[in-house]
């Protein structure tokens, strides 16, 4: 479970990017958070990834206090958290092979897991024939696939990801939300934020809604609505 | 640990096979600080060299008195050649120095004349003293002007050429505290270049270095593969500078021993082979890794 608290965060001199933020997301949910360039989205998955700390308020990550992790504990942090971003920040020098496989290696994996489960996620998202391929002799769906296929092979607890199709066209947009609704269904928390109103509106999920940095509305089932 | 290793090693050298540009960019800047370092080295070997041809040249020469007796002189010789600051004596009696005149004068009849108007021999028997080092010349004329040598010492050629000994004593040592001077400052202005080579490198790779953490790779797991290209990089820097030096032994020894009047390049290079591989080899890999790791330690702020 994962559970802001009050989270304000301000840079200096007085920009605000979130105005005490609350809110709870349950092992298995699926939600979106939406809301204009600037509403604060990418803050929030900032906060919750600790590449920066909340000028107010508290982030659990299950018992974790987020915030109070030592630079030590972070990448054992980080590893329980598939990360998903619009530019997809994959490793160039490496295959996609390699990529998938990095996240593992630094895990601990051993050899023998990485050969059993690196090719399974592959496939999961169709990236089987493209495994020796570098970053740049492939399409941006398939980078942001790839991506996600390495979000997937650290079984992670939970999948972040920050308008991860905000670069790609209507159907590769699909295949990519597809793809996150099946990696929930199989159990994991997906957090999917994003301003694109068709895929909010076709999920039919939890919304959270932010407008300035505050948070104006929490949906089941929302819609997107600005 | 094995695991770790070599999965560093892997990434290392991926990365080293992967990034060709700025390798070889690297790899050209750390080869001209080892060279230097080689040049220093072997500049070092031949001013030494020098410096002893020099010294050999130096001499206290002891004039005999003509009535003196070979045993005095032998025994005389043998006490200096006991002196802890002598390294050799050499003994020329009158007949030989005579002889020594009439050959340098050959082809000078008025000067083999006037010998022949003057009757007998003129010149003196001598010692010719050299000291280990130029430094001792003075305590070697000490116990020369002592009484115990009174009688067998007619005067002492050494007044003359110490301005010009003291003169050289100051010269070597200018000549040594300006080349050390010399090779310190081309050291570091050689390190800072090669630093800054590495660190470019590296600010290259910054994006790649917060992907890593992105993913929860631990530090050791980021620095690990710039250490292992720091290696390879410097390792072949060491191996280029090692053949390049190796040529110039080649094409330039024959005018290195005419100019120097007889230093061997390639015997220095032979018979310093160990150090300065390891000279090469150390300052390729320290300036490699150090840079990395000084660089690198920025981007792993969290």
């Amino acid at each position: 479970m994962i559970n802001f608290e009050n989270i304000s965060k301000v840079y200096p001199p007085q920009s605000i990017a979130l105005k005490d933020v609350s809110f709870e997301v349950d092992n298995g949910e699926f939600v979106s958070i939406v809301g204009k360039s600037g509403a604060g989205k990418t803050t929030l998955i900032k906060l919750l990834l600790r590449e920066e700390d909340p000028t107010e308020g508290r982030i659990f990550f299950n018992d974790l206090e987020v915030s109070q992790l030592r630079c030590t504990e972070l990448p054992y942090y980080r590893q329980k958290i598939g990360a998903i971003f619009q530019d997809y920040r994959l490793l160039n020098h490496k295959t996609v092979y390699e990529n998938v496989a990095y996240a593992m290696e630094v895990m601990g994996a051993t050899d023998y897991e990485i050969r059993r489960d690196v090719p399974k996620v592959l496939d999961i998202v169709g990236l089987t024939d493209k495994f020796c391929n570098f970053p740049r002799e492939i399409s941006g769906g398939e980078k942001q696939r790839t991506a996600i296929a390495r979000a997937l092979a650290i079984r992670p607890e939970v999948i972040v990801a920050d308008e991860p199709t905000g670069n790609l066209d209507p159907y590769h947009s699909k295949e990519i939300i597809d793809l996150l609704v099946k990696i929930n269904q199989m159990g994991t928390m997906v957090i999917l934020s994003t301003h694109d109103k068709e895929v909010i509106n076709s999920l039919k999920r939890r919304v959270i809604t932010l407008e300035n940095g505050e948070l104006v509305r929490d949906e089941q089932k929302g819609r997107f609505i600005l | 640990m094995f695991t770790f290793i070599r999965r560093i090693t892997r990434f290392g050298w991926h990365s080293f096979l992967r990034e060709g540009g700025l390798n070889i960019a690297t790899i050209f800047v750390i080869t001209v600080t080892i060279s230097l370092f080689t040049f220093l080295f072997a500049s070092q070997g031949i001013v030494s060299y020098l410096i002893g041809q020099i010294e050999q040249k130096i001499d206290i020469s002891v004039y005999l008195k003509p009535d003196v007796t070979q045993e005095d002189v032998l025994e005389a010789k043998e006490r200096l050649n006991n002196l802890p600051e002598v390294k050799n004596v050499t003994f020329l009696s009158k007949d030989e120095v005579l002889e020594e005149f009439r050959q340098r004068h050959v082809n000078d009849p008025v000067v083999l004349e006037s010998l022949e108007v003057v009757g007998s021999n003129p010149f003196y028997g001598s010692l010719n003293i050299s000291a280990t080092n130029p430094n001792e010349y003075a305590a070697i004329l000490t116990v020369l002007n002592s009484d115990s040598f009174a009688n067998v010492i007619q005067k002492v050629d050494y007044l003359e050429k110490k301005s010009v000994i003291d003169k050289l004593s100051e010269f070597i040592g200018t000549v040594n505290r300006v080349g050390f001077g010399l090779a310190v400052a081309l050291g570091i202005v050689a390190v800072l270049v090669a630093f800054n080579t590495v660190r470019v490198a590296i600010y290259d790779s910054s994006k790649e270095i917060s992907i890593m953490r992105l993913v929860g790779a631990p530090n050791k797991f980021i620095r690990g593969p710039f250490i292992i290209q720091g290696v390879i990089n410097g390792t072949i820097a060491a191996i280029i500078s090692c053949l390049l030096f190796l040529l110039i032994v080649q094409l330039l020894g024959p005018r290195v021993e005419s100019i120097t009047n007889g230093f061997d390049l390639g015997q220095w290079w032979t018979d310093n082979l160990g150090s300065t591989i390891m000279i090469q080899i150390v300052s390729g890999i320290g300036v490699g890794v150090i840079s990395s790791l000084i660089a690198i330690r920025r981007y792993l702020k969290v």
